[in-house]
Order: C-alpha cells, then sequence, then structure tokens
C-alpha cells in the first residue's frame, strides 16, 4: 500500500474516532435528506396546486356563457407558472416571484402570490434545500473536519516525523486531500442520490442534472482544496480554522448579500409607477383612442376603408370596432413588449454584475449555475412572463377578430333593449381557445446556462490546486 | 482604570481582534450606508410620484372633461398611494425590497388589484438585502466567536492560566475585566456607525435607545454562550468550531426548519382563490339582470338606494356596483387569507423568544416599521382609501352629477401613515 493510501486511511480512522466529527456528519446527512424531503414534497404541493389552479382557470373560460367578445377580453384567463421537477432540488427565485397571473385585454398585471409575501420573517433567513444545504452548510461542515489535517501535524511536530520516514510532501497532500475528498463524497452524495430519486423523469433532464452534479462536486472540491491550502499554510490549527471561517463568512454570507446591493445601485430599476405613466404618454402619441381627432387613428380608418373600398364604417363586411380593438391592442401591446424588454435588459445587466462579483466568491457562481441548471433563475421566471405575454396578446386578438368577424358593427353600437342579447356570440366558441402550455427550455439548453459556472468553479479549483502545490513545497519550511 | 487601560493596550496588540473589531465597524458602516442608500431611493421614488400622476391625470380629465362622464373618470383615473419609509427603516429594510410601497388604484374592485406588485429583481432579492440588521443578527456573533473563543483557553495553552488565577484581581475578575472590555468594544463598533445614521435619518430618541439594547442584548447572548463553551475547559479550536457550530444552526439552521414548519402547519392557499372568485362575482353581472345586482348592492349601501332607476344605456354606476359586489363576495376569503398571514407572522415572532437571531431581526423590522405588521397596515390603508375614492365617484355617479376637470382636483388624496415607530416623519409622507 502506497504512503498516500495510508495516510488517507489514517486521517479518515481519526476522524471516525472523533466522536463530535461523526456526530456532526450524521447531522448533515439527516438535515440533507430533511432538505431532500421537504423540499420535495413542497415543490410537489406547488407543481400540483398550480396545475390544478391551470385546470379550473382553463374550465372556467370555457364554461362562460354567450358573451360579446370584448367582454371576454375583460374576463381574461389566469395561468400559472409551472414548477419544473429540478426545482425539487433548487427553487431558486420561485419563492421571490409571483406564480399566479392575470391575463387581460389593455393590461399587463404582475405576478402575484409569491411565497415571500405570504410567508413570515423566516423567509428571508434563506430556504432549507438541498441546493442551501451543499452551498452553505456542507463548505462549514467541511472546514470544521479539515482545518487541522496539516496544520495539526505541523502543530504537534508529527510532520517531521512523517517526513522521516520518507513520506514526500507530496504524498502526505495527496494523502489528506483524499481523506478530506472522501468526507466531501459523504457531504455531497445524500443530496445528489436524494435528487436524482425525487426528479421524475431524470432520462430527459440528465444532462441538467450532470451539469448541477458536476458544479457540485466543483464547488465541493474547491473547499476541499481551500481547506487544504490555509491548513498546510497555517503555523496552529487555530489560525487555519479561524482564517477559513472567515473566508467561508466573506464567501458564503457577505458577498453573495453585497453584490446584489452594489448591482442594484448600479443598474437602478423603473418602477411600475413610472413605467403604467411612461406607456400612457407613448400611447397617446401613438394613437389616442379617446381622441376623436386623433391622426394616427384616422390614418387607420381610412386605410380600412380603403382596403374593402367603402367609404363609411357602417359599410364595411366587418365590425370596424373589433379592427379597432385589435389595432388599439397591438399598439399598447408593443409598449409592453418594450417597457418589459427594457426592464428584463435592466435586470439582466444587474444578474450580469452579480456574477462578475461572483468571480470573488465561488458560492454565487455555484448559485448562479444550479438555479440556471433548474431553470429556476430570473432567466426561467422571464421565459414564463414572456410566454404569458405572447398568448395573452394572442387570445385578445383572436377574441378582438372574433368581435370584427362576428358580430355585427350595427349591433355594437347599439344601445336599445335587445341590444345586449344580438352583440353576444355562442359560447362554443370560448372552447376552440387554445390553453396556455408553459415551454419548457430543452435540456441541453440548461445545461448550457451552467456552463460559465462551470467554468468559473474550474478556475478556481485550477489556481486553489496551484497554490496548494507551492503550499506544499512550503509545508513544514517554516517552523 | 489603569487595569482597564492594561487590558486595553494587550488587547489592541493582538492583531487578530484590532482587525476583526475594525472589520465589524466597516461592515456595519457600510450596512447602513447601504441602507441609507436604498431608503433615499425608496424615498425619491415616493417623490416623484406628484409630477407622474398630475401628467396622468391630466390626461385622463382632457377626455373626461368632453362627456363630463363620472363614470370614465372613475375607470380612467389611477390614484397612487405609498408607503413611506420610517426614519428608522435604513436598518431593517425587511419586506420593503420584495413588497410594493407605491400602489395605484382605481375605484373598480380592490382585491383584484391590492396583492399587485411592484417590479423588481427577485435574483437580487434572493439572498437578502445588506443592512443593519443582516450585520448584526447574522455577523456580529461570528465577531463574539473570534474574539471569544480563546479567552481562556487561549491563557491555559500558553500556560499563564494558573499564574493569572493566583493574581490579586486577576482570575474570574480579570476575565470579567477582559470579557466587558470585549462586548464594549464590539458594541461601540456596532452603535456608532448605526447612531451617526441613526441621528442623520430623524429616528426619535426612544428607537434609538432600544437598538442600542437590543444590540447590547444580542451581543450579550452570544458572549454567554461563549462563556458557557469555555466552561468545558476544551482547547480553542475545540472552542471555535463549537461556537461557529452554534452559530450555524442558531442563526441559518433552525429558521429554516422553522420556515418549512410554519408555512407547513398554517397553510395558505387562498391568495389565488380570491383573485379567481372575485372576478367570476364580477363578470357573472353581465349574465344576470342588472336590477337584480342594483337591488343587492342598495340593500348593502341604502345611502345610494334612492338614485334613478337603470335606463337601458349602459350606466357605469352599475358597473360600479358590481365590482363592489364582487369585492364584498370574496371579504371571507379575504379574511382567510389575511389571518392565515398573520398566523405565520405570529409564530415566528413566538419563535422569536427561543431563537434570538429571529427574535433580533423581528424586533429591528418591528421598530422599523417594514415587517409584516406593516405590510398589512399598509394594506389596511390602501383599503380605507380605496373606500373613500369610491364613495367619492359615488356621489357623482348615484346622483348623476356631471364631472369635470375641476373635479379631478377634489379626489381624495392618499392619505400618509398617521404615526410611526421611530419618530416622526412628516416630511417624509408628503410626496
Amino acid at each position: 500500500m502506497s504512503a498516500t493510501h495510508l495516510i488517507a486511511r489514517d486521517e479518515l480512522r481519526l476522524m471516525a474516532r472523533n466522536r463530535v466529527a461523526v456526530i456532526a456528519l450524521v447531522l448533515l446527512v439527516l438535515l440533507t435528506l430533511a432538505a431532500v424531503l421537504s423540499s420535495w414534497s413542497h415543490q410537489r404541493g406547488i407543481a400540483e396546486l398550480r396545475m390544478r389552479h391551470q385546470q379550473v382557470a382553463a374550465a372556467a373560460f370555457k364554461a362562460q356563457p354567450d358573451r360579446h367578445p370584448h367582454r371576454m377580453v375583460h374576463y381574461g384567463t389566469f395561468i400559472y407558472r409551472p414548477l419544473g421537477a429540478l426545482a425539487a432540488f433548487d427553487p431558486g427565485v420561485d419563492a421571490f416571484t409571483g406564480n399566479s397571473m392575470f391575463l387581460e385585454g389593455h393590461r399587463q398585471n404582475s405576478a402575484n402570490f409569491g411565497d415571500v409575501r405570504q410567508s413570515s420573517l423566516l423567509v428571508r433567513f434563506g430556504q432549507l434545500t438541498p441546493a442551501f444545504v451543499l452551498q452553505v452548510v456542507a463548505p462549514l461542515l467541511l472546514i470544521f473536519l479539515g482545518f487541522g489535517v496539516l496544520a495539526g501535524e505541523t502543530e504537534r511536530g508529527t510532520l517531521r516525523l512523517l517526513m522521516l520516514q520518507g513520506v514526500s510532501r507530496g504524498q502526505l497532500v495527496r494523502g489528506k486531500l483524499a481523506a478530506l475528498g472522501i468526507v466531501a463524497l459523504i457531504v455531497g452524495l445524500p443530496a445528489m442520490v436524494g435528487f436524482v430519486a425525487v426528479v421524475a423523469q431524470p432520462g430527459t433532464l440528465a444532462l441538467p442534472m450532470a451539469a448541477i452534479g458536476l458544479g457540485y462536486a466543483l464547488y465541493l472540491a474547491l473547499w476541499v482544496v481551500l481547506i487544504l491550502l490555509a491548513s498546510g499554510f497555517a503555523r496552529r490549527g487555530r489560525d487555519a480554522l479561524l482564517a477559513l471561517l472567515a473566508i467561508w463568512t466573506v464567501a458564503v454570507v457577505l458577498v453573495p448579500r453585497i453584490a446584489p446591493d452594489i448591482a442594484g445601485a448600479a443598474v437602478p430599476l423603473q418602477n411600475r409607477l413610472q413605467t403604467d405613466v411612461a406607456i400612457a404618454r407613448d400611447l397617446r402619441q401613438l394613437g389616442d383612442s379617446h381622441n376623436p381627432d386623433d391622426p394616427h387613428l384616422a390614418a387607420f380608418k381610412q386605410s380600412v376603408l380603403q382596403r374593402y373600398g367603402v367609404t363609411r364604417v357602417e359599410d364595411l363586411p366587418v365590425n370596424y370596432k373589433g379592427l379597432l380593438a385589435m389595432e388599439g391592442e397591438r399598439l399598447t401591446s408593443g409598449l409592453f413588449d418594450r417597457y418589459a424588454g427594457a426592464s428584463f435588459a435592466a435586470q439582466t445587466a444587474q444578474n450580469r454584475l452579480v456574477d462578475a462579483i461572483g468571480v470573488l466568491s465561488p458560492t454565487i457562481a455555484i448559485r448562479a449555475l444550479s438555479m440556471a441548471a433548474a431553470d429556476t433563475d430570473f432567466a426561467g421566471h422571464r421565459r414564463f412572463l414572456e410566454q404569458a405575454e405572447t398568448y395573452r396578446y394572442a387570445l385578445v386578438q383572436r377574441l378582438n377578430r372574433m368581435e370584427a368577424k362576428n358580430v355585427s358593427y350595427a349591433d355594437d353600437i347599439a344601445e336599445d333593449a335587445g341590444a345586449d342579447r344580438r352583440k353576444r356570440i355562442a359560447a362554443d366558441n370560448w372552447q376552440h381557445m387554445p390553453d396556455f402550455a408553459f415551454i419548457a427550455p430543452s435540456a441541453s439548453a440548461l445545461a448550457a446556462a451552467a456552463l460559465p459556472g462551470i467554468s468559473i468553479l474550474g478556475l478556481w479549483l485550477a489556481v486553489a490546486t496551484l497554490l496548494l502545490t507551492r503550499v506544499t513545497r512550503l509545508l513544514g519550511a517554516r517552523q | 482604570m489603569t487595569l482597564w487601560m492594561h487590558e486595553l493596550r494587550l488587547l489592541l496588540r493582538a492583531r487578530l481582534s484590532v482587525v476583526a473589531l475594525i472589520l465589524m465597524a466597516i461592515l456595519t458602516a457600510a450596512a447602513v450606508t447601504a441602507g441609507m442608500v436604498e431608503i433615499s431611493r425608496q424615498r425619491t421614488a415616493i417623490a416623484a410620484i406628484p409630477a407622474a400622476q398630475s401628467e396622468d391625470i391630466a390626461a385622463v380629465a382632457d377626455y373626461v372633461d368632453r362627456t363630463k362622464d363620472a363614470g370614465s373618470a372613475g375607470y380612467y383615473s389611477f390614484h397612487p398611494t405609498w408607503d413611506a419609509p420610517s426614519p428608522l427603516a435604513f436598518a431593517a429594510l425587511g419586506m420593503r425590497d420584495v413588497s410594493p410601497y407605491i400602489l395605484r388604484v382605481r375605484a373598480l374592485g380592490l382585491e383584484a388589484q391590492i396583492y399587485d406588485g411592484d417590479i423588481f429583481n427577485p435574483e437580487l432579492a434572493l439572498p437578502g438585502r445588506f443592512d443593519f440588521a443582516f450585520v448584526l443578527v447574522f455577523l456580529a456573533p461570528l465577531f463574539v466567536v473570534a474574539l471569544f473563543h480563546d479567552l481562556t483557553s487561549g491563557e491555559r495553552e500558553a500556560g499563564r492560566l494558573r499564574m493569572l488565577d493566583a493574581l490579586p484581581r486577576g482570575g474570574a475578575k480579570l476575565l470579567r475585566r477582559r470579557m466587558l472590555l470585549r462586548i464594549a468594544l464590539l458594541w461601540a463598533a456596532l452603535a456608532v456607525p448605526f447612531l451617526v445614521a441613526a441621528v442623520a435619518s430623524g429616528v426619535g430618541g426612544a428607537a434609538i435607545f432600544a437598538v442600542l439594547a437590543v444590540i447590547l442584548a444580542y451581543l450579550l447572548f452570544w458572549t454567554a454562550l461563549a462563556a458557557l463553551v469555555a466552561r468545558l475547559r476544551w482547547s480553542s479550536v475545540a472552542n471555535a468550531a463549537t461556537l461557529a457550530a452554534c452559530w450555524l444552526v442558531l442563526v441559518l439552521v433552525l429558521p429554516t426548519l422553522a420556515h418549512v414548519a410554519i408555512n407547513r402547519a398554517v397553510p395558505i392557499g387562498q391568495g389565488a382563490e380570491i383573485a379567481l372568485a372575485q372576478r367570476e362575482m364580477v363578470n357573472r353581472a353581465w349574465d344576470i339582470p342588472r336590477e337584480t345586482t342594483m337591488r343587492r348592492f342598495y340593500a348593502g349601501h341604502p345611502e345610494w338606494a334612492d338614485s334613478a332607476p337603470l335606463g337601458s344605456a349602459f350606466h357605469y354606476k352599475w358597473y360600479f356596483a358590481f365590482h363592489q359586489l364582487g369585492d364584498e363576495s370574496v371579504a371571507t376569503k379575504v379574511r382567510a387569507y389575511r389571518s392565515g398571514l398573520e398566523r405565520r407572522d405570529a409564530a415566528a415572532r413566538m419563535l422569536g423568544w427561543v431563537l434570538p437571531s429571529v427574535g433580533v431581526q423581528a424586533l429591528l423590522t418591528r421598530l422599523a416599521d417594514t415587517d409584516v405588521r406593516a405590510q398589512l397596515a399598509y394594506q389596511d390603508r390602501v383599503r380605507a382609501f380605496h373606500a373613500r375614492l369610491r364613495n367619492f365617484y359615488y356621489g357623482y355617479l348615484f346622483r348623476d352629477r356631471p364631472f369635470g376637470r375641476v373635479d379631478f382636483g377634489r379626489a381624495p388624496i392618499f392619505a400618509a401613515r398617521m404615526n410611526t415607530a421611530g419618530g416622526s416623519n412628516e416630511a417624509a409622507d408628503r410626496p
């Protein structure tokens, strides 16, 4: 058996004899299992609830009686953001975004009823998920178990004895590395096994799951190397521990909190009131439907009349009010898209800035990677909002087209007692409306979104390993 | 006195303690600055309301003035409400980054409006804000660990403990001196930057005193824990590891576990149901006789019952009436939803009595008026304002009074909060 093997085995035996270490490890495994189970049941519960709500909303829409199509534009529909299977591992921003959205004509509503506004203050302490355990708790446990692996030998003077017996510095460090690596594996494995077990269709999601697995392997490996570095560099175990605790505090707790503040201050977001007022202003300039002499709408009317070769809207073969509604919706939706696009761009810029700061904190990198692969990051939420808007626009325009085709202009402007009845169109029209179906990104796209994070972690690991070889060479040289 | 000076000199000679104290002060200063920047950003946004609002309302008035139709005025006018930050809000931003502090409402169904949120980046909100509360609750205990873990064990490991015990005014007295000195310095590192920011923000004396006391109490808890661990007579390393593990459990693990438990114990599903049910009620009005709607409305609101009967043409009073009936039909659900929110919040507060980390966070956000209760209180003010809005427009609609340009100026204006913990903020309330 090689010296490296012996050292690794010896170190592990030492840890196994340390009752506190074993208890801590068992507790972490239990915590991981609790996180996997609670996160899984939470995700399942939410996914089912939203699916049920979605079905209720769709059924309610289809069950509407004979109506004027414009009433249906205002009746609108509710859609719910489905929660993917990988959210059981890392729910990401799901609790912080609204997940139910009311879609109607003329307006773009916010997504409401997010968990964060429905929970106690505890929600801001973090969420118990497998991702949280691996990102935050696992490194701390590794620090507790590993800070003394080299510093202890130096402190006790056993380092010299080992060297006298012919153990090279490289063998020693590699042996310790292997021992702590095995501990990291024990720490990380339950979460990963649980992850695979709870994801219902692992086959189709194999790629993003592999990306997440690789990411966390790199992350924990990085901590193992960092711990060896500090332990090899420090003269006393206590120095190594305090230094590692400081690094952990800065990288895991502090920087992930400061980075968003910097990003938020650097790239301001326009709030809803200002956006709404700006959209209303732009709309008045584009075509003010309240102004009978509006040039844009007058030109629109003229072009419609010309297309059909008539001189009065009453003579049109279609209902002019429906056409006008379509034109109005086209104008407002164009503005919605423009302002939402600007806001999304600003938020993406903020996230880029945080990612850039992530070069300083591997925790930011692993968090971004993990959310991106699980499709629970801002990009995933944005995808939902954009698909919702596309669906809203298609639905409203479909209804407006029905008004143009199936309701006569004369009926539409009539106000006599029977007019309400004549304006309505048959209920079976609503039944042919397509339901909202969220199109999830492909597995390869999710995995690709994790690549930047993986490369940052890889880079960190490479640099740390390089440093470790230097520290290894100096091991025991300073006394 | 000279003994204290000697201790201070001794402390300042240790690199670790000096670095720790300076770092604590820098982090606190950075956090209160970040908090003040955020709050001033929010104040600026609130101050910008009138300009945007008058432009928006002027355009509606231009249109409505042609028809003098009060219904159109009520339908198209959005009225701003805002939740001005308290002077102390900079110290604990609480929910202010995820809950809206500006909300515009119309006199239509409120239940379809009051749960709307503002635009925020969820990825930035996810890790929580970097504010004074974070520095105190999360970081300060770690500095306590750094400064206190080797107080006795360090002397023992250096072989000085017995000698110190034998000295006159040594032993327990010496230890107490050292602990008090460290607590005082750490407290100052947290309190001085806070005090400067609080005075600059115009926080009232009572609130400042309360926060200073909270800081001290929280530090005392952690030093007591450190002293307790020290009694086990373990090595410095074991002490540091044990204390850090305690921190992990008390500050991170238990609150997240409790969060899961509370949300499990108090399920809240009514939110989305309110929205669905209210919409059904509102839209059903188009399929039932309008007189039925009016009868039901007048039964609940006899003050408008003497209004003229509906003609065959569309009248906005019917439209507003069924919107209000829609709100009233979900009142039970709304109460259940709210009581669920309150029960979750109360459970977390109860936990605060056992978990100091949660307790301090709850106390600070309460003092700063940025917690769940503050958000619910803001919703109450929005509800009260919305009732006034309805009453205002109904006065025109149900009496068939014309609504001209000047009437826009007569609309009720949102009254900011009456008073707050943490001092008066009348100036801040005026947008």
